[in-house]
């Protein structure tokens, strides 16, 4: 037996995190934000009945509902799993604030209103700013 | 696992404690038979997972149990007390006293 294999230890001690070097960003939840923003002025402003602009006109409402569904899971994954009670104490207000914009992407699924969609933006960028002044 | 000499030998794994330690250091760990102390490095059952060992830093000894934490400046680098609360006392198994491997980075754990 070599000294090695004779002095090495046979027990692990975990010095870990759960979620391996978890890379969070707010990032993807502005984009689709501001996506479904984009979709609503293009649905508001759609003409033509011919099918290329019915087509585009759909489109558009797809893409809407699938980004205001990309923007809760963002929202969703900074919630729970970036989030820490510690950053709870410092943003007492973060569970409402992340519950009211989840609102809001349901809300732009709902409807088209540019209103709700600026609002939408708006709280993804309340939560961006916390975030980053969590990085600091 | 629950070693029963009076001093044992663990391996780290996870990048949580740098810089004190790195992921693959080995560690001589001295078993307690006091309560832990603020600030120094333990080796303890994982309270989520009896039989995982953890390696971390005392930060609190507290009514409620011992507070743990990584030495990693990131706090997302390291799942300790912050997410899983206080661990209890009976949970310290040892504190780290000597990191003799790799050589070059021998030396009494701070």
């Amino acid at each position: 037996m070599d000294l090695r294999s004779l002095i090495a230890p046979r027990l692990v001690a975990h010095a870990h995190c759960d979620i391996p070097c978890g890379i969070y960003d707010p990032t993807a939840a502005k984009i689709a934000a501001d996506t479904v923003a984009k979709m609503i002025e293009k649905i508001t402003g759609a003409t033509g009945s011919d099918d290329a602009s019915r087509n585009t006109y759909i489109r558009s409402i797809a893409v809407k509902e699938e980004h205001a569904q990309i923007c809760k899971k963002e929202l969703l994954i900074l919630w729970t799993d970036y989030f820490k009670p510690e950053h709870l104490e410092k943003y007492p207000k973060l569970h409402d604030t992340f519950w009211k914009a989840a609102k809001l992407c349901s809300k732009n699924k709902q409807s088209v209103d540019a209103a709700a969609a600026a609002d939408l933006q708006a709280a993804v960028k309340e939560i961006a700013d916390i975030f980053w002044a969590t990085k600091k | 696992m629950r070693p029963a000499a009076l001093l044992f030998r663990v391996a780290v794994a996870g990048a949580s404690m740098e810089p004190t330690f790195r992921d693959g250091d080995w560690l001589l760990v001295r078993r307690l038979r006091r309560p832990p102390r603020r600030g120094e490095v333990v080796v303890a059952s994982d309270p989520r997972e009896p039989g995982r060992l953890l390696v971390k830093r005392v930060h609190a000894v507290t009514n409620a149990g011992v507070s743990v934490r990584g030495d990693h400046a990131d706090p997302d680098a390291s799942t300790d007390s912050r997410q899983f609360g206080p661990i209890p006392g009976s949970a310290v198994l040892g504190h780290a006293v000597l990191r003799y491997a790799p050589l070059r980075r021998f030396g009494l754990v701070r």
